[in-house]
């Protein structure tokens, strides 16, 4: 019995270790790249797609109004510029404030903005993107959310892309920027840092890619071939990713840090539990409904399966962790299992360190200060965030088994919202320019 | 400034509050860049260039390998600790008091439980390791002519360094032997190669770290090296957005490995000595301890290398005068010009700092044992091969071309064939005859082997025997197995052997098999009175029953009458 148990912890050990060396394979990915291939282009070519920009909103009265005038805003022209809020009818307030900011836009002279209210269920956001598809006219659609701050050249970055490397579906970065408004928030801010700058990256490479929510750019005729979004899935934006990497589609990330959206942590820990659990949810699902089966070749399908079943192995792992604290203090084993027992704490520790040198890298990228305290509060806050990951991951686990699949939304207050950017000044040049 | 393509429009500026990314290619590659074709392919040349440096390398060490030089003692120490590891999970048949990290012994167990017939494969257990030693040795010929290639731009720099690697007779002797020190500089070299080896260097830096870490738990002064590797990282990545990630995964690989070391000692509960007395006036009591054994070497001291009967006098400068002296000098020039304009001149820096830090821990005034030149050699030999091509190349254009190919050809021709360079022949120092050097021509293990043979053909494998460490796995190992045979250090040293075993007295010794010059080491070494019980049954109660020698080498068997 001894004997199995030793080889159950070097078993888990080893697999623990396999996994942590790949998760920090790919959180390092783009760093050992050559630099230009996540860049946004140096040089923007003149305006040529247009572009439909959906917002799904609900419950959004304090941050929909900004988030419509920066898209209406941006360095593009805005003709080529579509823009529909997306809301359920039963959200009254999100749509007056909606309605209000474009009465004001069309007294400037933009009349490229309108409300698209659904009132079917279910009310979630992949019913609203495929409620407002019908909608878009232009070359391109893409999703922002509610609360994002986009950047004024993004169009120009996508345009670029696309008409040079000709392909139909973009992500670019998005990126929590408030990483200093509570225990947890640099924690956050740099999954979404690793994640749109090195991970998704790999993830193209392969070809097998869980796509972002918004912030993506599909052509929209591809969008319409194949069926829009995924009304049942809590992550529809990794199902389309999966379903896009199915047929063959190439799909270019892009992430620079001057063209990031700019997003923020939940406010609280428990809406921070409640996203990320149903970001855990969404990747089982995914799971479960074997889109990742179409995948073309063995090895796409493997990371697929690997990283849609992640969440419940990072559930797993947070019981690991409670049973190697445990054995740790009560469980005297030979010095080579305690050795080998040891591997994923080195990991841990490599994770730690490659997360201090990323919030440095962040905060650099974005002209923002890293005092002693935010270290520290990395440090302090490091595995407490495991913990809670894990604990999140578990409870994605037990909604699915028993059933609950229902939109637990995250709240917004603009905690990443600084002053206004700067508005496009040349809009109407740019406009004659394009022309 | 106006975009050049009035159809192309520039970025917006509307990012104020965003730091642009820090754009550029890091200073060291673009020196890298800026070599020669050769810099990123070897080439035909290269190749060829290449491939008579491995093939030298094979037919300078691989020849004679088993008969010269006579297996030492230490080669003896780490052959028995891996055969330790394999059959008795321990790190050392007797009490492991952590006088060397392990890596190295622990290499060696993975190599001899690969081979079909494991110590047995090639006859003497120690050849099994030397074979492995052979391997080595290819293999950092390899890393080592990649060094020099990158560092200078060109072939003429590795080929001159590989040359000396391989065919200073200093080199020959000691990368013969199984040497931890030998697979130390095997990964110390891959270690920069790595760093090297690549334009984008993150994930190279976390494999150049875990190398870096292996060497240092194959042998511990390979952390001398450190800084020189860390600098030239800091160099290859400065300026590249990966800087100070590839920084922080060096750093932790190569802490990861060597913490290890820590950590078992640690497990063990060996790390710290009993009542935490590092007393140097007496060794632990209870139980042996990491730290004290570190405290005890950084405190060790036994004259300098400089001293008339050191061994740089005794053994280094008798086998290669001419490496250690141009090694030096090429040292010094490198230090000069790395120093003088370290952005150009990074090689230089590198292989000059590199040689002296090892340098610098041979001539600071510890115990120096003959064979720890080993990480010399090559340091040496890459200074010597850029500060030659250097000069050569810096001719004028019509005698550089000649003399690029000329001078080293020269060179090596008196090197190897003048009696006075003494690489491949020299003169007898009998009889004043032109002769092969030794390590080509003299046999000597066959002593060692004869010895072996005549225990095992009339000595009874229950005997209990002190013999040296050299012969011991063959006496473990073969076929009759001698379980009582203990290596004299352990007798003396180690109070699990002394005590329990021997009782300290004479009277439990049946035989002692001496080995060369293992009865000087006895009265060297008994400054406590722990070899008084061996020296007690060989000078008062045993008769020499065996001998064999040649030139100042001797063995002898004593058996002990009660």
């Amino acid at each position: 019995m001894r004997d199995l148990l030793y080889a159950g912890l070097v078993f888990f050990s080893l697999l623990v270790t396999l996994q942590s060396a790949h998760t920090l394979y790919v959180t390092l990915y783009t760093w050992d790249r050559p630099p230009d291939e996540a860049r946004a282009p140096g040089h923007f070519l003149p305006p040529r797609l247009s572009f439909t920009v959906m917002l799904p909103a609900r419950h959004e009265e304090a941050v929909i109004a900004t988030t419509i005038e920066r898209v209406v805003r941006a360095n593009y022209p805005a003709n080529l510029i579509q823009v529909l809020v997306v809301c359920s009818a039963d959200d009254d307030g999100t749509i007056a404030k909606a309605e209000e900011q474009i009465r004001e836009l069309r007294r400037e002279g933009y009349g490229n903005v309108s409300v698209v209210v659904f009132h079917d269920k279910p009310i979630n956001k992949p019913h609203g993107l495929n409620a407002a598809l019908p909608n878009a006219t232009h070359d391109v659609v893409t999703i922002f959310d509610a609360e994002d701050d986009i950047h004024p050249d993004i169009f120009n970055v996508v345009n670029t892309v696309m008409e040079t490397e000709h392909v139909k579906v973009v992500q670019a970065g998005v990126q929590l920027m408030n990483f200093d408004s509570s225990w947890y928030s640099a924690l956050n801010v740099l999954e979404y840092f690793f994640w749109f700058k090195s991970r998704l990256h790999y993830y193209a490479r392969k070809g097998a890619i869980t796509l972002g929510g918004n912030t993506v750019f599909f052509d929209r005729a591809l969008l319409v071939r194949i069926g829009g979004w995924d009304e049942t899935n809590l992550t529809e934006d990794a199902d389309i990713g999966l379903r896009l990497s199915g047929t063959g589609e190439k799909i270019r990330v892009v992430y620079d840090d001057r063209y990031v959206t700019r997003e923020e942590t939940p406010p609280t820990l428990g809406q921070f539990i409640k996203q990320r659990t149903r970001w855990s949810q969404g990747f089982i699902q995914t799971l479960h409904k074997g889109t990742w089966k179409g995948l073309p070749t063995r090895k796409q399908r493997l990371l697929a399966f690997y990283t849609l079943a992640f969440p419940q192995f990072q559930a797993l792992l947070g019981l690991y962790v409670l049973f190697s604290l445990v054995t740790m203090f009560s469980l005297k084993v030979p010095v080579q299992v305690a050795l080998i027992s040891y591997l994923p704490v080195g990991m841990l520790v490599a994770q730690f360190l490659v997360s201090v040198v990323g919030l440095r890298e962040f905060t650099a990228a974005h002209g923002l200060k890293l005092t002693r305290a935010d270290l520290v509060r990395l440090a302090l806050a490091w595995f407490p965030y495991q913990i809670v990951l894990a604990y999140a991951a578990g409870r994605a686990v037990v909604r699915q088994a028993r059933g609950i699949n229902n939109w637990e939304k995250t709240a917004h207050v603009g905690a990443h919202r600084g002053p206004a950017i700067e508005p496009a000044q040349n809009v109407k040049e740019m406009i004659d320019g394009a022309a | 400034m106006a975009p050049r393509d009035p159809a192309i429009v520039r970025p917006g500026a509307a990012a104020g509050t965003v730091t642009p990314l820090r754009r550029g290619t890091p200073a060291t590659a673009r020196l890298l860049d800026a070599a020669s074709a050769a810099q990123r392919s070897l080439g035909r040349w290269g190749l060829a260039a290449l491939a008579f440096a491995l093939v030298s390398g094979l037919l300078t060490h691989g020849y004679h390998l088993f008969t010269y030089p006579l297996y030492s003692t230490d080669e003896g120490i780490y052959v028995e600790r891996a055969w330790a590891v394999i059959h008795e999970d321990r790190l050392s048949p007797q009490t492991y008091y952590y006088d060397h990290a392990p890596g190295g012994w622990l290499q060696l167990a993975v190599w001899e439980f690969l081979l079909p017939r494991h110590f047995e494969m090639f006859g003497n257990p120690v050849d099994s390791g030397r074979v492995l030693m052979l391997l080595v040795h290819l293999a950092s010929v390899f890393f080592l002519f990649e060094i020099a290639r990158k560092l200078s731009g060109g072939l003429l720099a590795p080929v001159i360094a590989t040359f000396l690697f391989n065919f200073s007779p200093l080199a020959v002797f000691y990368q013969r032997m199984m040497l931890l020190d030998n697979l130390m500089v095997f990964w110390v070299l891959l270690s920069i190669y790595l760093l090297l080896l690549r334009r984008t260097v993150l994930f190279a830096a976390l494999w150049s770290g875990l190398a870096f870490g292996v060497s240092v738990v194959t042998k511990e002064n390979a952390i001398f090296f450190a800084p020189t590797i860390f600098y030239l990282l800091y160099r290859r990545t400065k300026g590249d957005p990966s800087h100070r990630f590839a920084m922080t995964l060096w750093v932790f690989a190569a802490g990861a490995i060597i913490s290890a070391y820590f950590l078992y000692a640690t497990l063990k509960g060996e790390l710290f000595p009993p009542q935490l007395d590092f007393s140097l006036t007496h060794q632990p009591q209870g139980h042996v301890s990491l730290l004290y054994e570190l405290w005890y070497q950084v405190h060790r001291n036994q004259g300098t290398l400089f001293s008339p009967g050191s061994f740089l006098h005794t053994s280094w400068l008798p086998k290669d005068k001419y490496l250690l002296a141009g090694g030096t000098a090429a040292m010094l020039v490198s230090l000069y010009l790395g120093w003088r304009d370290k952005e150009r001149n990074l090689g230089f820096l590198v292989a000059g700092t590199l040689a002296f830090e090892i340098g610098l821990y041979l001539a600071r005034g510890s115990v120096i044992l003959d064979f720890y030149v080993i990480p010399l050699i090559p340091m040496f030999a890459l200074c010597i091969g850029l500060v030659a091509d250097r000069a050569l190349k810096a001719l004028a254009p019509p005698v550089s071309r000649v003399a690029v190919a000329v001078v080293p050809a020269l060179a090596a021709a008196l090197l190897l064939l003048l009696p006075t360079g003494g690489y491949l022949l020299t003169h007898d120092p009998q009889t004043g005859k032109l002769k092969p050097n030794d390590v080509y021509y003299l046999p000597l293990t066959y002593l060692q082997q004869e010895q072996i043979a005549w225990i095992r053909a009339h000595i009874p494998p229950t005997a209990r025997i002190i013999s040296d460490d050299d012969i011991w796995v063959a006496l473990h190992d073969g076929s009759p197995s001698y379980p009582y045979d203990e290596s004299h250090f352990e007798a003396a040293s180690d109070p699990a052997v002394r005590n329990k075993i021997f009782g300290g007295s004479w009277q439990n010794i049946d035989y002692i098999v001496l080995s060369n010059g293992m009865k000087q080491a006895i009265i060297l070494n008994n400054t406590g009175g722990q070899e008084d019980y061996i020296l007690d049954a060989l000078n008062n109660h045993s008769t020499e029953i065996w001998q064999a020698s040649r030139g100042n080498v001797h063995l002898a068997i004593y058996e002990v009458r009660k």
